[in-house]
């Protein structure tokens, strides 16, 4: 009869106690491996979080450097009869667009009915012609240039990183409209754009500036990559337009392209904007050698300044502008995200800290429980104490004696709280640690992180093998501080007066 | 208990123990109770010799040391002053951690309210002593089988003491006492919660115990009938022996009427042929 059976014995022999305890026991150790357990999730969450916020924060820097280096360039505002002769042939020729004016090809103006060159016949003269005259409503938009300049600039600046030459020209109808005017009326006609098309180069000089060339939100398919050719990506507006999803074949002024992707536009200006490469741009609407706007890319953002004035002195013509701006908005942006990285971080350690005061008094309160349970069952067996004493069991054998127990006692309570801990752990967890919700929910990219980083989504907090050793070693370091002092009691028991004692 | 396992006519003892050789000798013995203030004598200047097979009986009234007595010889409680000698060894200048071996090798104990621990069968409860002696598993099983079979317990040996009736109980605590072949059995009113049935059944087991194996018994008990089958009686009163007078066995183990010498039964209340009351509880007491 070992000491071991003598122990299981005993503790089956007060089931209805022992199950209470077991119970009580297994749900504070259950506590007690899913702070862990919840620990980790979170510290797993926070670190890819982390990673996420760090990543837009570069991303965020790099946008902002290459802003920063961004030198727009194009011919002002479309004045009818600038000189340039349209091609013959296209939608929107020469017969509407009086005055040789280019009209037909808008630029992607704000507003989708924009873009529409005005016949300076129809306005001509009187008051009306000092509004609409001179193609005031075509402002802002782009009018094609000699692909000449591209190699000029290309070739003669210094400080020039990268230049990317860009042919847009937009595809739509006629749409004849009545104006009133300070009691003028004129029928004016307006072209109503289906979609625009944005040419743009995808040439292997350039491949390092494709997020800024191309739209990056693919939402089917894949982007278009350096070297495509006769391949479209599409706006989803585009794409319900046409009627065709990734892998169809759609026409665009005559011409089969393949549609390799679809994108979100990321703003009202590119709703209708389809991405081709410039070659098969400047083939489909005849302006092979032409392009309508020019990107120089400084080498860094100190050089813009002085390549600019560089660009304009070239060639006066030009409109150039630095998008200082749109620096302000990122740096805005990248402050958010490093203020969402911050809180994440703090979240990270505030858990940390609460897990520790968690676990600090769970340790405490299980160990009581065992404690108590103990002291009772010392109590209750003093009489048994008194008789193992007499007939001649040392101190320390009764000491071992109740110790097991007390440890057994944990021991099966460990592997209960590790079944809890299996099923509940996440429920624990999340109940008792504050979450990493502190991610800024609705600031633009931030709203996947914040999907990730809720606490409340905590299938990761799992039992890894470490964590169920770490619990089962805790019970029974538990079962150990708890029955050290009832087994002591026990041992110190005089058997006289344990004899005497019923 | 019909079953007697051991003959009280066989004349041999089979005792390993040397007769005469004194295994317990109590020496100015004095035990002290202090209770608040007040000092409580249990035992003032007690002296005693016990020696191997002897088989003692210390009567006494209620509060006059009996069960201290027993104590302070079965080192379960230590004497205030004087020296406990146990087989030699002065048990009253042990430690507690050395006093255990002593409990464990040199004493057996029977308890009034058998002890027996509940959650083990008999025979578990018979190799319990046994534990930490060195023995093996196997040594123990069959050390136990072999008392329980003397106790007249075979085929009981897997019950547990709640489904064993109280004679029962108190054969298994005395195969538990017998465990480790200890030097001197102590037994404190081994007879006291038990029916005639019963108690006559222990009686008889621990004269025949006496008897056949040279058990030295020390017993406290109340009970007439249990104390005139020993060899000698301590009539004890206040922490002193007052009378020490012969028992049954002390006529060489045999069983003969101390009036007319025709042999008795350890049962008898009085002899088959004289008809006289063997001996009367009243006899012991009037002093």
């Amino acid at each position: 009869m070992g000491i071991v059976s003598r122990a299981v014995r005993n503790i089956s022999r007060r089931k209805m106690r022992a199950l209470l305890v077991i119970i009580a026991l297994g749900f504070a150790l259950s506590i007690m491996i899913s702070i862990p357990a919840g620990v980790l999730a979170n510290e797993k969450t926070a670190n890819a979080v982390s990673s996420n916020l760090s990543n837009l924060i570069n991303q965020t820097g790099a946008t902002i450097n290459q802003t920063l280096t961004q030198i727009d360039c194009s011919l002002g505002s479309s004045f009818s009869g600038f000189g340039f002769t349209a091609p013959s042939g296209t939608s929107g020729g020469t017969g509407t667009y009086g005055g040789g004016g280019y009209g037909g090809y808008a630029g992607s103006g704000s507003s989708s009915s924009g873009g529409g060159g005005f016949t300076p016949g129809q306005f001509g003269g009187g008051t009306v012609g000092g509004y609409f005259g001179g193609g005031a409503f075509n402002g802002g938009q782009a009018n094609p240039m000699n692909e000449s300049l591209y190699t000029d600039i290309n070739s003669s600046l210094s400080g020039i990183a990268a230049v990317e030459p860009v042919l847009q020209a937009s595809e739509g109808n006629n749409v004849t409209r009545n104006l009133d005017f300070n009691g003028y009326s004129r029928t004016i006609t307006i072209r109503d754009v289906t979609y625009t098309i944005e040419g743009v180069p995808l040439t292997s000089d350039l491949s390092s500036y494709m997020n800024q060339i191309l739209p990056t939100n693919i939402t089917a398919g894949s982007n278009l990559a350096v070297g495509d050719s006769g391949d479209v990506l599409l706006s989803e507006n585009n794409s319900a337009y046409f009627g065709a999803g990734v892998g169809d074949s759609v026409n665009i002024l005559g011409q089969s392209f393949t549609v390799v992707g679809i994108y979100s536009p990321s703003s009202v200006a590119d709703t209708q904007m389809l991405y081709l490469n410039l070659s098969d741009a400047q083939a489909i609407t005849n302006n092979t050698g032409y392009i309508t706007s020019l990107t120089v890319f400084a080498q860094n953002s100190g050089d813009v300044s002085s390549v600019a004035s560089e660009i304009s002195a070239l060639h006066p013509e030009l409109t150039v502008t630095t998008a200082q701006d749109k620096e302000s908005a990122l740096s805005t942006e990248e402050s958010t995200y490093t203020a969402a990285l911050a809180n994440a971080d703090a979240s990270d350690s505030q858990t940390n800290s609460t897990a520790i005061e968690e676990i600090v008094v769970v340790v405490l309160a299980t160990s009581l429980i065992v404690l108590f349970v103990m002291l009772y069952t010392v109590k209750e067996r003093t009489k048994e104490i008194g008789t193992l004493k007499a007939i001649g069991f040392s101190n320390s054998a009764v000491m071992t004696q109740f110790m097991l127990e007390g440890v057994l006692l944990s021991m099966i309570a460990g592997v209960v709280g590790i079944a809890i801990g299996m099923v509940a752990a996440p429920t624990i967890a999340s109940t008792l640690l504050p979450s990493v919700g502190a991610v800024p929910r609705g600031t633009a990219g931030a709203t996947f992180i914040a999907g990730t980083a809720r606490f409340g989504a905590l299938s990761v907090a799992t039992l890894t093998p470490e964590i169920v050793l770490l619990g089962f070693g805790l019970a029974i370091l538990l079962g150990t501080l708890g029955s050290l002092y009832p087994a002591w009691r026990a041992a110190k028991i005089r058997p006289a007066e344990a004899m005497r004692y019923e | 208990m019909s079953k007697t396992v051991l003959q009280t006519d066989k004349p041999e003892p089979q005792s390993t123990m040397q007769p005469g050789r004194p295994v317990l000798q109590l020496e100015n013995l004095s035990k002290t109770y202090t209770l608040g203030k007040c000092d409580v004598p249990a035992l003032s200047n007690l002296n005693l010799t016990v020696n191997a097979g002897e088989f003692v009986a210390i009567m006494g009234p209620s509060g006059s040391g009996k069960t201290t007595l027993l104590n302070v010889i079965g080192c379960i409680d230590k004497p205030t002053k004087g020296k406990v000698l146990l087989d030699g060894i002065d048990a009253s200048a042990l430690p507690e951690n050395q006093l255990y071996k002593i409990r464990r090798d040199k004493m057996g104990f029977i308890f009034q309210t058998f002890n027996l621990l509940p959650y083990l069968n008999a025979r578990e409860n018979v190799e319990l002593p046994m534990e930490g002696r060195g023995k093996s598993k196997e040594e123990q099983t069959k050390r136990a089988k072999e008392l329980l079979a003397m106790v007249g317990l075979s085929g009981r040996e897997e019950h547990r003491p709640q489904r064993l009736s109280a004679g029962e109980q108190q054969r298994v605590a005395i195969a538990r006492a017998l465990a480790n072949d200890p030097a001197i059995i102590l037994a404190d009113e081994p007879t006291g919660n038990l029916d005639s049935q019963n108690k006559q059944g222990i009686i008889k087991l621990l004269g025949n115990l006496n008897l056949t194996q040279g058990t030295t018994i020390i017993m406290v008990t109340h009970d007439s009938q249990a104390a005139r089958n020993t060899e000698r009686m301590l009539l004890l009163k206040d922490g002193k022996i007052m009378k020490e007078m012969q028992g049954l066995h002390a006529n060489k183990k045999k069983q003969i009427c101390p009036h007319c010498g025709a042999p008795i039964q350890v049962t008898d209340e009085k002899c088959p042929s004289c008809k006289k009351p063997i001996y009367a509880s009243d006899e012991l007491f009037s002093s």
